[in-house]
């Protein structure tokens, strides 16, 4: 009788012990959905559609992994200050938000290999004939806030000795570019397949893609918790697949209207 | 190709609507949770002794002394950072219900103490026990008293709820904004915002300083 | 908590937020100043008979009081640049706040006018006083004991409402705290840090003001 009654608690302990190390991968399994969070404010990786749905690639990935975990997706619509808390505040499982992977914020949160790499590039108006990154020299340019490109761009004018009083910061990456459309500023820096994406709109006729950033290349991942290690690791093998089955080069033809470039996909490929 | 900037159109008006609706909801829960509970405080801090009134005020004066947007992107992060994660709304209306608090606890007070000391005692000598003075003289005098600052303060609550927009709450001005960032017309879109809030406030500030003559009469 | 909090990066940026805080109390300074300036104007204009001054002071009024301040910033930024007047952050931020401080401002000093009653007027010609020395030693004295807490409260209000140039990427303690925490993925700390400074901030101005009515009114307020 004894050994029964232990029996059974042991297998309860055991039972709770194994609830315990549930990870995330578990969880979002056995809940059946996946909150996603994707970045609304950079297109053509995350924007609203004209029926004011979500769309853009970092929401087809969403979807796509989603589908691989057989479970439903629930898409957030992030602010970019939004991504760190919502992961902190477990409102969202993974945040496909193009982030750039610094070693400063891998301090605090996960990042999966690359999935995306992006250059930074300056567009302005077509008469201001910016030829290359010195001739910002004078003009007003302007960035959002708290991005990599900001950072870079305010290091470079640094050590130039330009100083800050040409520049301005917008809230998000929309904002800059309505303040480039409005005249407040003379160029933005923003990503190379945001400003291709904005030129093809008859908004943005009158405007040029100018220099890139010098020997910059904005790699970006997946982030999670920095403690989900084995979430990570489903996660890097979801981009690996990817590639491999042919979805991302499905999902960039989808928003960029050609194969993915043979340089993007060998980058990620060598930066994992 | 997907099209990236389409132009307002009607079939924005249900999108708009949400917006409207959820700041209407975020305003009303806040008032009317803000008001009950600052009124409990406001008649606590009135009745109490000087020790308990120093430590409820300190508490309150930090609520009214940090800006409600650090309050609500603290309060949002930190909620989830010990494991309880809340939707927007939930976060929103935690924190802006307290802020309202903090406000409608010193009108309230103010209220409460304003009814004379000495129609209290005259109530008592009639053999009112202390509730049932209370509850026949000190409320109905004292909330009828505050009944203008209670008007001012739910009115910057409802201008206030626009500030829930940066922890990602779906009202007014975050569907406006967004819905600027597909069109890139911010004029139109930013005028229509203004009308509703005026459309919403103008009213109701000037029944405030309507009753606000009346009483003083 | 499985929150671990790291406080060394907040330290290591600390001259960067004590700026922030300082543009901060910069603009609402400012902000306050040009406020009661223009309210006084605006008081005078609605108390005149004129019609036309008198409409603009109630439009201005009326608009500053009922729309969000979040709006007039949204409005002062991309609004007027619909119409190429391109305002920086800090001049789109430094506007909005003026405007809603000169709107409530100006009910304020109406209404601390209108509360000395005519009689004093008479009372100090019949004692031989010449207007200019009715307005020195009877009305103002009287009327700033009047408005003076009041005022103390909207100075307040504008160092909090300041943190709105967050939404402008204005680079005020808001602004500053928004873009480090973005850089380090720090929310907590950096926002924790941000919300004691303007506790401090705010404590500071009330007592300076505590300080200033006590030797302006003698104790007597």
């Amino acid at each position: 009788m004894m050994k029964k009654l232990t029996a059974i608690i042991l297998a309860c302990v055991a039972f709770t012990s194994m609830n315990a190390t549930a990870d995330q991968l578990d969880d979002v399994i056995k809940r059946g959905t996946l909150n996603c969070g994707v970045v609304l404010d950079f297109p053509p990786m995350g924007y609203l559609d004209e029926n004011n749905e979500p769309a853009g690639f970092d929401v087809d990935y969403c979807k796509d992994l989603a589908e691989a975990l057989g479970v439903d997706a629930n898409i957030l619509n992030l602010t970019w200050g939004d991504r760190i808390p919502s992961l902190v505040a477990g409102k969202t499982d993974v945040v496909i938000g193009s982030t750039s992977d610094t070693l400063e914020r891998a301090k605090s949160v996960g990042f999966t290999y690359p999935y995306f790499v992006f250059k930074f590039q300056v567009i302005s108006n077509k008469d201001k004939n910016i030829e290359s990154f010195a001739d910002l020299k004078n003009l007003k340019v302007g960035a959002a806030l708290g991005t990599t490109y900001e950072t870079e761009y305010l290091a470079y004018a640094e050590q130039q000795g330009w100083g800050k009083d040409n520049y301005t910061s917008f809230k998000s990456e929309n904002d800059a570019f309505l303040g480039l459309y409005q005249g407040k500023v003379d160029a933005i820096i923003s990503t190379n397949t945001n400003i291709a994406t904005k030129l093809q709109s008859d908004e943005f006729s009158d405007f040029e893609a100018g220099p890139y950033v010098p020997n910059y290349d904005d790699v970006v991942g997946i982030i999670a918790k920095r403690s989900e290690v084995a979430w990570i690791n489903y996660l890097n093998l979801f981009l690996i697949r990817q590639i491999r089955d042919g979805n991302m080069n499905e999902a960039y033809n989808k928003y960029f209207g050609s194969d993915a470039p043979a340089d993007l996909i060998k980058s990620l490929r060598d930066n994992k | 190709m997907n099209s990236l900037f389409t132009p307002l159109s009607w079939d924005d008006t249900g999108y708009i609507l949400t917006g409207v609706w959820n700041t209407i909801t975020i305003s009303v829960v806040a008032i009317v949770v803000g008001t009950l509970l600052g009124m409990i405080v406001g008649f606590a801090r009135a009745e109490s002794n000087k020790a308990v009134n120093v430590l409820f005020g300190s508490v309150l004066d930090i609520l009214r002394s940090v800006p409600l947007i650090i309050q609500l992107i603290l309060f949002s992060t930190f909620v989830g950072a010990i494991g309880h994660p809340m939707n927007p709304f939930l976060a929103g209306s935690i924190v802006l219900s307290l802020y309202t608090m903090a406000f409608m606890s010193e009108v309230f007070r103010g209220g409460f103490e304003s009814v004379s000391k000495s129609m209290q005692t005259a109530a008592r000598s009639l053999g009112m026990t202390y509730w049932q003075t209370v509850y026949h003289i000190r409320f109905p005098i004292g909330l009828r008293a505050v009944l203008p600052s209670w008007m001012g303060v739910a009115l910057s609550v409802i201008k206030d709820s626009a500030l829930v927009s940066v922890i990602g709450y779906m009202e007014l001005l975050r569907t406006s904004e967004q819905l600027i960032s597909r069109t890139q017309q911010p004029l139109e879109i930013l005028i229509g915002v203004g009308i509703f809030y005026f459309i919403i406030s103008y009213p109701l500030s000037h029944y405030g300083r309507y009753l606000e003559r009346k009483m003083a009469i | 908590m499985e929150y671990e909090f790291h406080w060394n990066i907040v330290l290591q940026k600390m001259p960067e937020l004590l700026n922030g805080a300082f543009v901060t109390l910069h603009v609402s300074v400012l902000a306050m100043l040009l406020g009661v300036v223009i309210a006084v104007l605006l008081a005078i204009a609605k108390m005149n008979n004129s019609k036309p001054f008198c409409y603009v002071a109630t439009v201005w009024v009326e608009i500053a009081r009922n729309t969000p301040a979040l709006f007039q910033i949204y409005m002062a930024y991309f609004g007027l640049g619909a119409f190429g007047i391109h305002l920086s952050p800090y001049v789109a931020v430094l506007s909005a706040l003026v405007f809603i401080n000169a709107g409530y401002l100006t009910e304020t000093f109406r209404g601390g006018f209108q509360s000395i009653p005519s009689t004093q007027y008479s009372a100090s010609k019949s004692l031989g006083m010449t207007s200019i020395q009715t307005y020195r030693y009877v009305i103002l004295p009287q009327m700033l004991r009047r408005i003076y807490h009041p005022m103390t409260n909207q100075f307040v209000w504008s160092i909090l409402m300041s943190s709105l140039g967050i939404l402008v990427g204005m680079s005020e303690l808001s602004g500053t705290t928004q873009r480090l925490q973005s850089l380090s993925f720090r929310t907590l700390e950096f926002f924790i840090v941000a919300a004691v400074m303007y506790f401090i901030i705010t404590k500071l101005v009330l007592f300076g003001a505590s300080l200033l009515s006590r030797r302006l009114f003698k104790g007597e307020i």
